[in-house]
């Protein structure tokens, strides 16, 4: 602070005289500087300090000494003008730290913190500590320091960039398109758009950082990405960019820059599985094997075990190196890293220039600097990646593409070579295939760009699964990245598409197991005609004459008719077609002219009356699916069934039908032809037959004899003569029993006094052919030795017995006849025929 | 070129004469001349004036009027037990045969017959029928129209089988 030696000066000085009188010494000005002050008194006036100052002023111009610098800071002070107080002192404590008192440190302190110079205020308050003799004022310094520690570094975080504006986003968006699209000017223009809508975009940087890489201008690459982190410095996207593009330069520097910048983007993302292995290579490649070792093997814990044996062998090779190391020992003998600056930079450099300046004789020039920088080092990769660049300017694609290759030659690990050489081959038609080679090598390289090119790839060759995880890879390695939008809303499309398609499956597989369950049920459930009529055979009598309109009116006319017309209809005569169309619609369908129903619902009709019958018994038939023997009938039934349209077609216009129609019919006919002629009606009478129809024979009878005896305890039954051949009736094994049981009850009854013992009963059979039909008929004519009288009137007629009642009224319903004939043998007085239908024998008679 | 030759089909509907007619080979069929009788008077009239060479039979006639039907009415109602609608129905699902019975002598044994039955189960009863009419044939479930015209026409040309009146 100005003490009281300074006012005697500053009153002495205004005592002096005018300052300007004075010469140019600058002691004599301090001098004179003082005395005015000090003949001003102890409060001099403003014109006096005024005056002083100047003097001070020109002392200092003339020879800078901290002592000047303090009497000057002094009289500011004095005047009220803090702020080149406060200059002087910090010019005085620049020439001679020590100068300054502990009461000048804190003045200066105080006005950096008033400025907001925390650094200069830290400066100021260090040196007050160390200086202070005082521990209250150094300890308060300290705290003092540390908190202004903490002001500085939270200067140094940027502000979070601020959101931009609706119409930058938009105009963003079109940028982000017209760049997917390949329209680069376009993309250009749009990000210029959004820049000065929203400066310090970082997105547009990002974007604006894609496109100069895209266009091979990697100065002006890096110098976008470079905004993009000032703005976010944190940005995975822009670590990763930047530090792929820095690993391309030729010097260490922006090597060493790009190493750094892995690690930050590791560090922020340390599951990024590429980053791990991308990271490994450059330490690797840095010659720093631990890092790569520790990198390496962060990458093959999650890898698949295919990319684990790709990076055995450079696994094995840093373990070594690391072991080598640990060891002193000298380490093995590797291939020798790239060199990490070459002699072309120079001409590459020289290139870059010309090429921005992109006029044709510049990119020309670029060209010439560009071959010479291959000469140079043919290693140096950024050399021909530039000229494919170049010539991709000049509309040379071709030779783009063999510069490119020519880089990837140079330079395998080069990722950026790789992206060019697939932008360049995605342009291309007919290269899309050479496109994703060089796409899949590019991501092999560490590009996030070619995990969206191939994610974008295999969504348009439906590769739903693949696009999925690659974007997914991406939206991973690069959430904030230059297509993180385009690739989130296409993650929701596809897991919507797979939400969608696992519903579909869901739901397509309850429907096919609900449709699995009818099928099943159609197919296996239910019984067939035979298991249904041996389980009832009483039935048959039933389903005899159904079973035989089926086998007349759709087996036989089926038969007849179907194969024939298939072969008229493939006559190319129209009017044939014609005829046989009218004559199938006739036949199969219903028809007014022939007063009966067609074969089809002659079929349908059968065979619901079957199942009705079945359904009587508590079964369900499947005669479709199930049934051997009827499920051919059906299958053709179905085959015939949709003919109607294209028959009522031909049957109007035969020349009007297409080919392909009648070929269709045909085949269906064809079809059911064949389908008929498997079938065997004849089998289904069999089945029937056996199912239904009931030996005649001695033993069996003898047994219901012996019953009936037993019920009217007639003691021991007589004996029972047989003669004539066996065979079976198509009778049923209790209608025939109750028939004998009650013929054998009613000629016992009819015996009446004498003892059974005297009764004669005799069976005679025989089997006979009706006269008119053919048919075979079991006659069985009961013989007795009975006198009483019987006749048929008193079997068939109104007034029969109870009992021959009920013979009559069975062998009726099997189309038999009962009736009464004379003895059939000496010892007999009577007959009571029986004639029922027999199956026809196995052999002939 | 030679005389066609001509089959009665004998049937209540017209399924057979159309299908012989549309549906065989137009040689065969140009060698052939339909005759349909619808029942046994028809039939029975048909024969009385013209030569057949070969006659079809249809089985199972209910599309005619039930007197037309050929048969013993009274014995078959007896048969039956006085139930008339049975014997018509028996009547009916067998009218072939009874046609055939009442027919037989109306036209030369060695003329070719075929019933719309197929006796593949029953060759017994074929035999039996053919011991009053012994060119009868029957019709095998599946068998085309086609085949059951060159069956006739097999046994038309193998002999002189052309009938009259009687």
């Amino acid at each position: 602070m100005i003490g009281a030696t300074g006012l005697v000066a500053l009153v002495a000085l205004s005592v002096l005289g005018a300052p300007d009188d004075c010469p140019e010494d600058a002691a004599t000005l301090a001098s004179a500087a003082d005395a005015l002050v000090a003949r001003a008194g102890a409060r001099p006036d403003a014109a006096a300090l005024e005056r002083a100052r100047r003097l001070y002023r020109r002392a200092r111009v003339l020879s800078p000494q901290p002592s000047f610098s303090l009497r000057a800071a002094d009289l500011a002070c004095a005047a009220g003008d803090e702020e080149e107080c406060g200059d002087l002192l910090s010019e005085a404590a620049e020439m001679s730290p020590a100068a300054l008192s502990s009461g000048d440190r804190l003045l200066l302190a105080h006005r950096a913190e008033a400025r907001r110079a925390w650094r200069e205020a830290i400066s100021q308050y260090q040196a007050l500590r160390t200086a202070a003799a005082d521990a209250g004022l150094s300890s308060w310094a300290q705290e003092r320091i540390r908190r202004l520690e903490v002001e500085a570094e939270a200067q140094a975080i940027p502000a979070p960039a601020a959101v931009p504006p609706p119409e930058a986003r938009l105009v963003l968006a079109e940028a982000r398109r017209a760049l997917a699209a390949g329209d680069l000017s376009k993309a250009r223009e749009r990000i210029g758009i959004a820049r000065r809508l929203s400066p310090g975009y970082p997105e547009a940087a990002l974007v604006l950082a894609a496109l100069e890489t895209r266009e091979g201008r990697v100065p002006e690459a890096i110098q976008a990405y470079r905004e993009a982190l000032s703005t976010d410095p944190a940005r995975f996207e822009a670590l990763v960019g930047l530090a792929n593009l820095l690993w391309d330069e030729p010097d260490r520097s922006a090597k060493e820059e790009a190493l750094s910048l892995t690690d930050r983007a590791l560090a922020a993302r340390p599951d990024a599985a590429s980053l791990q292995k991308t990271s490994a290579l450059r330490s690797a490649e840095w010659g720093d094997a631990p890092k790569a070792l520790a990198r390496i093997d962060a990458y093959r814990r999650r890898a698949s075990p295919e990319e684990k044996r790709a990076t055995e062998a450079l696994r094995e090779s840093l373990a070594r190196r690391v072991d080598a190391l640990l060891s002193g020992a000298t380490p093995p003998e590797e291939p020798s890293a790239p060199e990490l600056s070459s002699p072309a930079v120079d001409e590459w450099k020289v290139a870059q220039a010309y090429v921005r300046r992109a006029d044709p004789a510049s990119l020309a020039a670029a060209l010439g600097h560009l071959r010479e920088a291959e000469r140079i080092d043919p290693t140096f990769a950024p050399a021909p990646e530039l000229a494919g660049a170049v010539h991709e300017k000049r509309g040379e694609l071709s030779l783009a593409q063999k510069a490119y290759e020519r880089a990837i030659a140079a330079d395998p690990t080069r990722a950026a070579a790789y992206e060019h050489l697939a932008f360049l081959l995605v342009r291309q038609p007919g290269k899309e295939a050479d496109a994703d080679e060089a796409w899949r090598r590019a991501e092999q390289a560490g590009s996030s760009e070619a995990l969206f090119a191939l994610a974008e790839s295999a969504a348009r060759k439906g590769r739903r699964g693949e696009a999925l995880a690659l974007y997914r890879r991406y939206f991973g390695e690069s959430p904030g990245g230059v297509h993180a939008e385009e690739v989130s809303r296409s993650i929701e499309k596809l897991e919507s598409g797979r939400r969608t398609s696992l519903g579909v499956v869901a739901v397509a597989a309850a429907a096919l197991l609900v449709i699995g369950s009818v099928v099943g049920y159609r197919r296996f459930g239910g019984r067939t005609f035979e298991e249904w009529i041996r389980e009832h055979p009483a039935r048959a009598r039933e389903a005899r004459p159904i079973v035989g309109r089926l086998r007349h009116e759709v087996v036989k006319h089926g038969g007849l008719l179907l194969a024939d017309a298939a072969k008229r209809l493939s006559e190319p005569d129209p009017e044939v077609r014609r005829w046989t169309a009218e004559l199938l619609l006739s036949r199969l369908y219903e028809s007014e002219e022939s007063k009966r129903d067609g074969l089809i619902p002659q079929s349908y009709e059968t065979f619901m009356r079957l199942k009705a019958l079945a359904r009587a018994d508590g079964y369900r038939l499947n005669l479709e699916h199930k049934d051997p023997l009827f499920s051919p009938i059906a299958r053709a039934g179905m085959a015939l069934a949709p003919l109607s349209g294209g028959l009522t077609w031909l049957s109007m216009d035969p020349e009007a039908v297409p080919e392909r129609i009648v070929r269709g019919v045909i085949g269906r006919l064809e079809r059911a032809a064949a389908l008929f002629r498997s079938v065997s009606g004849a089998n289904i009478s069999r089945v029937i037959d056996e199912a239904s129809s009931t030996p005649v024979n001695l033993s069996d009878l003898q047994d219901v004899l012996a019953r009936v005896c037993a019920e009217k305890r007639l003691g021991s039954p007589p004996t029972l003569e047989w003669r004539g051949p066996q065979m079976a009736v198509r009778v049923d094994r209790a209608d025939w029993e109750t028939i004998w049981r009650n013929l054998f009850a009613n000629a016992l009854d009819s015996a009446g006094a004498p003892p059974v013992s005297e009764v004669r009963l005799g069976l005679f059979s025989e089997l006979l052919r009706d006269p008119i039909t053919g048919a075979a008929i079991a006659q069985v004519v009961l013989a007795d030795n009975v006198s009483t009288p019987l006749t048929a009137e008193m079997i068939r007629g109104r007034g029969a017995d109870r009992g021959w009642g009920v013979i009559a009224d069975l062998v009726r319903r099997h189309d038999g006849l009962a009736d009464v004939g004379p003895a059939p043998a000496p010892g007999y007085v009577k007959g009571i025929v029986i004639e029922v239908p027999a199956v026809e024998p196995e052999r002939p008679e | 070129m030679r005389e066609p030759r001509t089959i009665l089909v004998i049937e209540d509907g017209t399924e057979y004469t159309e299908a012989f007619r549309n549906l065989v080979a137009a040689d065969a069929a140009a060698s052939i001349e339909l005759v349909r009788a619808a029942d046994f008077e028809e039939a029975r009239n048909t024969l009385a004036d013209r030569t057949v060479d070969a006659v079809f039979l249809d089985v199972v006639f209910d599309r005619i009027a039930p007197e037309k039907l050929a048969g013993d009415w009274e014995g078959l109602i007896r048969r039956f037990g006085g139930d008339r609608r049975r014997a018509e129905r028996h009547l009916a699902e067998n009218q072939g045969f009874y046609l055939l019975n009442e027919l037989a002598s109306l036209w030369p044994e060695r003329i070719p017959v075929v019933i719309a039955y197929d006796f593949s189960a029953e060759p017994e009863r074929l035999a039996a029928l053919r011991r009053r009419s012994p060119q009868l044939s029957g019709l095998a479930d599946g068998t085309p129209i086609s085949a059951v015209l060159e069956s006739l026409l097999t046994k038309l040309t193998s002999g002189d089988t052309r009938g009259g009146p009687p």
